[in-house]
């Protein structure tokens, strides 16, 4: 009986090779691990902990953990759909594989394309929130600050997301790409001295610098008791404690931030295959890994030297103040960002800016690449003649003008509405679920492979191995598929309207029913035409007979 | 005369893939297949002897051990579906092989030849009597040596070098050579030479532009059809996630200046695309070989000067 098992490294020739072109060594581990590293962004993490307190039952530290060995299982996945099929277009090209042209385009429009509209605003109020509006704080320019807090500002720094991505995707990701090494090499370093500072700050040193600057900055005296005192109550003293099922439920929040290692899914290609499944894994499990060890130190520096509850106080003040709740904090509505804090500590305005600014590169050395998947996406359903041959047309400088515009115009739409709709900052985790929902279907598309695409399957470098008569893959695949499942049932099972997404956010429905009717209407318009053009869109994927 | 075709290119000694290339003919109902380049393997899988009726091998990470002829034939199937050449070695020919770089060269010859010739016989068997027209083209991945094994098919027209009536009064105009590649292949060669060679072809054609279909295995220079990861040539590693055209400026050129209605190409097998330059359409499907699927591109010309419509597939 044959038996295939993970292979030593034998000591004799096991492949020969001729020259042959695209023998290649495919992205480099650290490339890969960059990637992941970025898409799992510790920033994402930390404005994901904001909302950490609409649950403050909850322990945020074993949401992390169990968030964390949960998203382990997409990484196995992920892995394994690019090493089987590596293709631009991902997560649509997958479904359409698997399942069928109609099921890889409402998903992979609507998590790929769609939903990035959302993203840019969200983005550009991270950035906004986490790093320009400190820095303009400390540099005195407090009229565009408190500018940049009002709905135009909002508007105004969406504009500016959208024009750098547009610019990015327009001229080439090739001096971005260069950006990015240095990026993430420099936001590290800063990170490593917040942390640093963070060590060898005492709480009641952090506590007096954090008065301190507030008093400069906000003319609040004892901001840090005055913040204790009007938002700390309710609010945890502790990152462990918690219900297990409130912590359960802090976990479509840790998504926001834990979700994304796979993000670089659709920018593999074909590589020298060998290895790839468990290259990709340690490149994405890296990322993953590297980003929650991090957060979790934060976290733990966190509870020595700023105090978990002031911490969490110092949240659930930006949200009140965000969500309408009140009128009035202690840093006038400002989000204080843990970068500021800490920056706070060392009592030279050059020293916080430069460090903020350096941290930030963690973010600006990703958010530039918010169009890339988007217009892999869109040129890969033109290729299929689901959308018109137009959308892939690109400029003779190599601009791809259409699907640009496909992604700008109602990206401008939609941060207009979340600038000016009060109503439409708390559809925030669309974002998430909309993305979670593609996920599901490719973790099902993985689950099924064996069997649906069977040449597929045996054609690829995955593990075989079974148990009980079933791939140990499809297994992985069907944990995944239904944690993902559980998360989006909380994401829209939710009576007291904590994550923005369920049933009780009319909003939020009308948004996503938006977006996923647009995306069938899309598919059936593509099909009634080529239909009529005698052409089967259905029949694109379908496989040709092999005997 | 309305004319449709399938387009596939770079199947790289997948036997799953050529199979399903002389299949699309029915599966796509057209009229003439054209297959684009780079036909051959690029690997020898060892199936080494193990003990009495026992052999193993390692593909992908795994190994793979096996009793018994019905297995053995299994395995070596799959191996050439992954279009790779299995050959039965014993661990002495292994290490003879690894330690002579000559009889290794010998080896894949042979291996290639035999894959080359059961192909034709296969292709032949099915495509007696169909009617339909397939047109095989090398790339610049293959050796000289298959395009006699090619000419002795009944069924299949060589494409290297010529210029091939298609139905309707539609010209191809062939060629499997490249501008040059880091890995030093058969059929590749600067940009001048290229470009006299292609164009020393058009010359022999004598349908209009608007009949006139290229079939170069060089995608054009500068287009979707030619994007690929940026390789540091003496290392061959790829450079993080920096991509650069490296299509042909030669062929690029010959589009530009002759304008014909249809011009399909291979060889970057991550750029699957379709563009227009000026009026014609220029078409690379990709290769997706590795997985046992066919890319492909079915094109309906109208019978006129333009191209009806036109799908990229993935079977």
């Amino acid at each position: 009986m044959a038996t295939n098992t993970e292979a030593p490294r034998p000591a004799e020739q096991t492949l020969f090779v001729r020259k042959a072109s695209g023998l290649v060594k495919g992205w480099s581990t650290t490339d890969g691990f960059r990637y992941s590293f970025f898409s799992t962004n510790i920033f994402l993490g930390i404005w994901g902990f904001l909302y950490a307190t609409f649950i403050p039952g909850g322990s945020v530290f074993w949401a992390v953990v169990i968030t964390t060995i949960c998203v382990l299982l997409e990484v196995v996945v992920y892995a394994g759909l690019i090493s089987a099929m590596p293709r631009a277009g991902g997560d649509y090209v997958w479904q359409s594989r698997v399942f069928h042209s109609s099921v890889g385009f409402v998903f992979g429009a609507t998590g790929w394309w769609f939903i990035l509209w959302l993203w840019i605003p969200i983005y550009a109020a991270l950035c906004v929130n986490s790093f320009i509006k400190p820095i303009l704080r400390i540099l005195g320019a407090n009229g565009a600050a408190d500018w940049l807090g009002k709905p135009t500002g909002v508007f105004v720094a969406s504009l500016a997301t959208i024009a750098l991505a547009t610019y990015l995707v327009a001229v080439g990701m090739k001096a971005y790409a260069t950006f990015q090494k240095w990026a993430l090499w420099f936001g590290l370093a800063g990170i490593t001295v917040a942390g640093i500072i963070l060590l060898f700050t005492s709480k009641a040193g952090f506590i007096s610098a954090f008065n301190r600057e507030s008093l400069h900055l906000y003319g609040t005296k004892d901001a840090y008791q005055a913040t204790l005192a009007q938002f700390g109550k309710g609010m945890p003293s502790s990152m462990f404690s918690g219900s297990v099922w409130q912590t359960v439920r802090l976990i479509p929040f840790m998504l926001f931030w834990l979700l994304w290692p796979n993000w670089g899914a659709t920018l593999y290609g074909e590589v020298r295959g060998a290895k790839d499944f468990r290259k990709n894994i340690y490149q994405m499990g890296g990322g993953l890994l590297s980003a929650a060890v991090i957060g979790i130190i934060f976290l733990f520096l966190v509870v020595k030297t700023i105090g978990y509850k002031f911490f969490m106080a110092s949240a659930n003040g930006y949200e009140s103040y965000i969500y309408g709740y009140v009128t009035k904090t202690p840093h006038n509505g400002d989000y204080v960002s843990p970068t500021a804090m800490i920056s706070w500590v060392v009592n030279n305005s050059a020293f916080q800016v430069i460090l903020i600014a350096v941290i930030s590169l963690l973010v600006f050395g990703w958010w530039g690449t918010v169009f890339l998947s988007s217009t892999r996406m869109i040129f890969a359903s033109a290729f299929d003649r689901i959308l018109p041959e137009g959308v892939a047309k690109v400029t003779s400088g190599g601009v791809p003008v259409i699907a640009l515009l496909l992604m700008v115009i109602p990206s401008i739409v939609v941060s207009a509405l979340y600038a000016y709709q009060p109503t439409f900052v708390r559809l925030t985790y669309d974002a998430t679920l909309v993305i979670a929902v593609m996920f599901l279907f490719s973790g099902l598309a993985f689950m099924i492979m064996p069997w649906r695409v069977k040449s597929i399957w045996q054609n690829s470098a995955l593990p075989k191995a079974k148990i009980f008569g079933i791939p140990w893959m499809a297994v992985i695949a069907a944990l995944y598929s239904i944690f993902l499942a559980f998360n989006i049932v909380l994401w829209f099972y939710d009576p007291t309207n904590t994550y923005g997404t369920g049933y009780k956010n009319g909003s939020s429905l009308i948004f996503m029913g938006v977006l996923y009717v647009a995306a069938i209407v899309v598919w059936i318009i593509a099909w009634a035409v080529r239909k009529r053009q005698g052409m089967a869109l259905e029949a694109v994927a379908k496989e040709i007979p092999v005997e | 005369m309305k004319v449709r075709l399938f387009f596939a290119t770079d199947v790289h000694g997948s036997e799953v893939c050529w199979r399903k290339f002389i299949n699309s003919a029915k599966h796509y109902e057209v009229d003439v297949l054209i297959l684009g380049g780079d036909m051959t393997g690029k690997a020898i899988v060892p199936v080494v002897e193990n003990g009495p009726d026992r052999w193993q091998y390692h593909m992908q990470d795994q190994q793979h051990d096996l009793q018994g002829d019905d297995e053995i034939d299994k395995a070596e199937r799959l191996i050439r579906d992954h279009g790779y050449y299995p050959v039965r070695l014993s661990r002495e020919q292994v290490q003879e092989l690894t330690a002579e770089p000559e009889r290794l060269e010998e080896l894949f010859a042979t291996e290639r030849r035999r894959t080359v010739e059961r192909w034709v016989a296969w292709a032949d068997e099915r495509l007696a009597g169909s009617g339909i027209q397939c047109i095989v083209c090398p790339g610049n991945d293959d050796q000289p040596d298959i395009d006699e094994i090619l000419a002795t098919s009944k069924e299949i027209i060589v494409g290297e070098g010529n210029v091939i009536d298609m139905p309707g009064g539609y010209q191809l105009v062939s060629s499997g050579w490249t501008n040059l590649t880091p890995w030093d292949t058969p059929r590749e060669e600067d940009e001048p030479a290229l470009h006299a060679r292609i164009e020393a072809i058009v010359k022999q054609a004598s349908a209009p532009p608007e009949r006139l279909v290229l079939g170069l295995h060089a995608p054009p220079f500068d287009t979707q059809l030619d994007v690929a990861p940026k390789i540091d040539w003496d290392s061959l590693t790829v450079q993080g996630q920096d991509t650069a055209h490296v299509g042909s400026t030669a062929v690029r050129q010959i589009i530009d200046e002759v304008q014909p209605l249809l011009s399909l190409h291979g060889h970057i097998h991550e750029s699957r695309a379709a563009v227009r330059i000026g009026r014609t359409l220029a078409v690379n499907p990709g290769s997706s070989y590795v997985e046992g699927t066919l890319s492909g591109c079915v094109v309906e010309l109208d019978g006129k000067s333009k191209v009806k419509r036109y799908r990229l597939t993935m079977g």
